[in-house]
């Protein structure tokens, strides 16, 4: 197990490293001046080159890389050229919220989506079966942004059950700030109004986000389910006469939700990616909105840390993952 | 649920969850405005636009002040300036009871500091007046006088001054880290004198600004207020949710066709207006097709005209001259082109592609939907005269780098423009060689004669002999046709109708309002 973690943790440094140099030089070949555009529209090409230089975009682009990379290991992940903020206090703003609503969304998805894909097994070809695939097949075709302007408007607009948008009411203060995710704070510092309220304005951008991974658990969960329900040492167990509640969640389930747990890690983290059309909708400010705010400004500093960041999380999941591959099916391990 | 969305994508409002009132904070009303465009600072000396400037409106004072429309400027932080013979000498008399919100004074020595700061970190709106005034032309006479002299006469130096706002140079200098001249504060903090004062600024999602209740000037209209709330709502279609459900009092920029189902609901006020913007496709005249003036008269001639108006739901005017209305000095031009696809055949059949058979790039803003309809009009009138249009859409700053120079502009580009000032100045000089580069300037165009009128124009002081110069250089333009001169689209705005006090100008930006006198009535 430790020799795995090593190996690892290894192989994820050089991972962020390639993403660090493949980041920045995206981010230095497309087209666009950044200096132009922070100067603004009317500004005169001695206000473009004083911004050049004090961002040091003047500088030969190997430099500017080094000067960059050395700024990260001392965790000075630079300052936006539009909002002049200092990009690594922006990361801190807005990555909870981004966490918080991923966090959510897995959690509806795998609390939903492996019952489901059990049931749906277990009750193949029945109208319950039919139903649940055909809300997979929903899952995966309905584009997220179209998904979250329809919730929106039905659950907020018409019916006026879920607030538009937003984490909390517009006049609500935030509760006070320990891991920046309100639910945790809010039920850490014993605020109940501020958590149920939420609670509340989370559920519908939750729903949305979830909605494609919970139809690939169930599809995969399923999947899986019919092909360990077949095998002999199932058919052996009910030929013993063990309850069926006791051979799905004893037996075939254990076996089937390796493939479920990889696709949940990958699904984590294409959901902090992929956050910003949902994010957008529900004006959700995490951190999916401000890199594409950054991106279609050419402000190369936040669009590259939050690139980091979230590669790291990524990589983060599915090394947790791994290690839990490895726990739940020892031969991962001696494969290494 | 599916049925249901669809239903109110139809535009069905009917059974919708009843509008809330507006917010309230200890008893005081707040009243709340979505917009989309997030606020990046407030230092005044750092940069402006639309989100930017509504809030430095809000909580900085300037010496004038554009109001109403057609846009006057007004009085404000001074209450009156002399303007000697040779237009060189500005003299400004202040008022004697402004003060900064945290009590300090109003003096000419703040408003030197405002100026030179603004002057020396070359930032923001530096570039209005740089070429004109040196830090060494500003003079502070006594407390509450202040003397400009200028390098060079300017004629429209006073309708840049409504965007050089007064910060309190104590304040400033309180919160400087490293001689950063206070802008790491101020981009999250306010040392000003306005109408309202700072109270939270969380980035990415709402600002909120407290009315000052003693504010030196008055409250003129915003009394029922306790302050204003700029909220981040995204989509325009959550912006309308808001609004009709009450979220938001005031929505800025809704797209024409979210405006005119919002127009239809109970409890929506609505205002449209023709702003200062204008909606142009800039030919590039240095560019391998575009530099043929006959072929840029023959696409003019077959572009139609109407559809501009028919995108935007009649919430546009054809503009008839380069200028748009608001420009003081505009004219109509009378042959400037509608569409008359006899009159593009006969300019094509004297252009250096008689038959067409050639391929015009058409860039716009990616996402943009309208700029992408026009760019479809336009490939269909073009089919008459054998040229086809490629549509390329780039992001904006792909725009502004492709546009940067004539090698590289596309052939045709789709831009809305929005100059700072009425002065017609502002308009004529993005026709100047020095505008080339610019987003604005993607044409190229250089005409010495014109050139040399804008030139001469800007340095008179006389309006009866200005004007004439103006009309000139409209009409030569619109005869050079640089590009299609295209509309005015309107400023859209949508407020409950309890919003009391809101003023249109047309010179601020599309997503801009001033906070000032806005209030909550019954």
């Amino acid at each position: 197990m430790l020799s795995m973690f090593l190996k690892r943790s290894v192989l994820m440094l050089g991972m962020l490293l390639g993403l660090l140099v493949i980041t920045f030089l995206i981010s230095h070949v497309t087209p666009g001046d950044p200096a132009a555009l922070a100067a603004g529209p009317d500004a005169t090409t001695e206000m473009i080159e004083q911004i050049r230089t004090e961002r040091g975009f003047d500088k030969p682009v190997i430099q500017q890389f080094f000067l960059y990379a050395f700024g990260i290991l001392q965790g000075d992940f630079g300052t936006s050229i539009h909002t002049t903020h200092e990009v690594f206090d922006d990361i801190v703003a807005f990555f909870p919220a981004t966490f918080e609503l991923v966090v959510f969304s897995i959690l509806i998805a795998i609390l939903l989506g492996i019952p489901l894909g059990v049931i749906s097994a277990v009750t193949q070809n029945s109208w319950i079966d039919n139903v649940i695939r055909i809300v997979c097949s929903s899952g995966v075709g309905l584009p997220m942004f179209w998904l979250g302007l329809m919730l929106q408007l039905y659950f907020g607009l018409q019916l006026g059950w879920f607030p538009l948008g937003g984490r909390l009411d517009l006049m609500t203060d935030p509760p006070m700030t320990i891991t920046g995710l309100y639910l945790i704070d809010a039920l850490l510092t014993l605020n109940f109004p501020v958590f149920l309220e939420a609670l509340h304005h989370i559920i519908l951008p939750a729903v949305a986000l979830c909605f494609p991974a919970l139809a690939s658990i169930i599809r995969v969960n399923r999947a899986e389910m019919l092909e360990t329900l077949t095998q002999d040492y199932i058919v052996n167990a009910r030929a013993q006469g063990i309850s069926v509640l006791r051979i799905i969640g004893l037996y075939a389930l254990k076996n089937s939700i390796l493939p479920t747990l990889a696709l949940i890690g990958l699904r984590f983290g294409w959901m902090l990616g992929g956050t910003v059309l949902v994010e957008s909708v529900f004006d959700w400010p995490g951190i999916g909105l401000y890199t594409v705010q950054a991106a279609t400004a050419s402000d190369f500093e936040p669009v590259m840390a939050a690139t980091l960041v979230l590669g790291a999380w990524f990589m983060f999941a599915n090394f947790l993952i791994d290690l839990l591959y490895g726990w739940m099916d020892p031969r991962v391990l001696k494969k290494g | 649920m599916c049925l249901a969305a669809g239903l109110l994508l139809s535009g069905g409002t009917a059974g919708m969850q009843e509008a809330a009132a507006f917010e309230r904070v200890n008893g005081e009303k707040i009243l709340v405005v979505a917009g989309r465009q997030p606020v990046d600072t407030l230092d005044p000396s750092i940069k402006y636009n639309a989100s930017i400037r509504m809030m430095q409106q809000a909580l900085y004072d300037g010496l004038v002040k554009y109001q109403g429309s057609p846009a006057e400027i007004v009085p404000w932080l001074a209450e009156s300036w002399d303007k000697s013979e040779d237009g060189k000498v500005w003299t400004f008399s202040l008022v004697k009871n402004a003060t900064f919100h945290n009590g300090d004074p109003v003096t000419a020595a703040a408003v030197k500091f405002s100026f030179e700061r603004t002057l020396g970190l070359k930032k923001g709106p530096s570039w209005m007046l740089a070429d004109f005034l040196k830090p060494e032309g500003i003079e502070v006479v006594d407390d509450h006088t202040l003397r400009f002299t200028l390098e060079k006469p300017y004629a429209a130096f006073l309708s840049f001054l409504p965007w050089w706002y007064v910060m309190n140079p104590a304040q400033i200098a309180a919160n400087e880290v490293d001689g950063d001249q206070g802008q790491k504060w101020l981009t999250t903090n306010a040392a000003g004198s306005g109408p309202y004062k700072l109270k939270r600024f969380e980035q990415g999602r709402l600002y909120e600004v407290e009315r000052v209740k003693d504010y030196w000037k008055g409250a003129s209209g915003s009394e029922s207020i306790g302050g204003i709330v700029y909220k981040l709502v995204r989509e325009t279609s959550a912006q309308r949710a808001a609004l009709l459900r009450g979220e938001a009092d005031i929505v800025l920029n809704l797209s024409p066709d979210e405006f005119e189902q919002v127009k239809k609901a109970k409890g929506v006020k609505t205002s449209t207006d023709p702003a200062l913007t204008s909606f142009g496709l800039k030919f590039n005249t240095q560019g391998k097709y575009m530099s043929d003036k006959n072929l840029r008269k023959a696409v003019a001639y077959a572009f139609d005209y109407d559809s501009l108006i028919a995108l935007f739901n009649n919430n546009a005017v054809l503009q008839t001259s380069p200028f748009t209305d608001a420009v003081k000095g505009k004219i109509s031009v009378a042959d400037i082109p509608r569409q008359d696809l006899e009159k593009a055949k006969q300019y094509l059949a004297k252009s250096n592609w008689p038959d067409g058979g050639i391929e015009l790039e058409y860039v716009f803003v990616q996402g943009f939907e309208a700029t992408r309809q026009i760019g479809l009009v336009l490939m269909d009138t073009l089919k008459g005269l054998n040229i086809k249009v490629k549509l390329v859409p780039l992001t904006w700053p792909n725009i502004v780098a492709r546009g940067s120079k004539p090698e590289t502009a596309a052939d045709i580009t789709a831009i809305f423009t929005t100059p700072v000032s009425v002065d017609p100045d502002a308009v004529a000089y993005q026709y100047h060689p020095k505008s080339w580069g610019q987003y604005y300037g993607t044409h190229f165009y250089d005409n010495p004669k014109v050139k040399g009128l804008i030139e001469k124009a800007r340095y008179m002081t006389d309006w009866q002999q200005r004007a004439p110069i103006y009309a000139d250089i409209q009409k030569m333009i619109v005869e050079d046709q640089p590009e299609i001169f295209g509309m005015m689209r309107n400023r859209m705005v949508a407020y409950r109708d309890y919003v009391t006090g809101f003023q249109y100008s047309p010179v601020r930006m599309t997503t801009e309002i001033d906070f000032y006198g806005l209030g909550i009535g019954e």
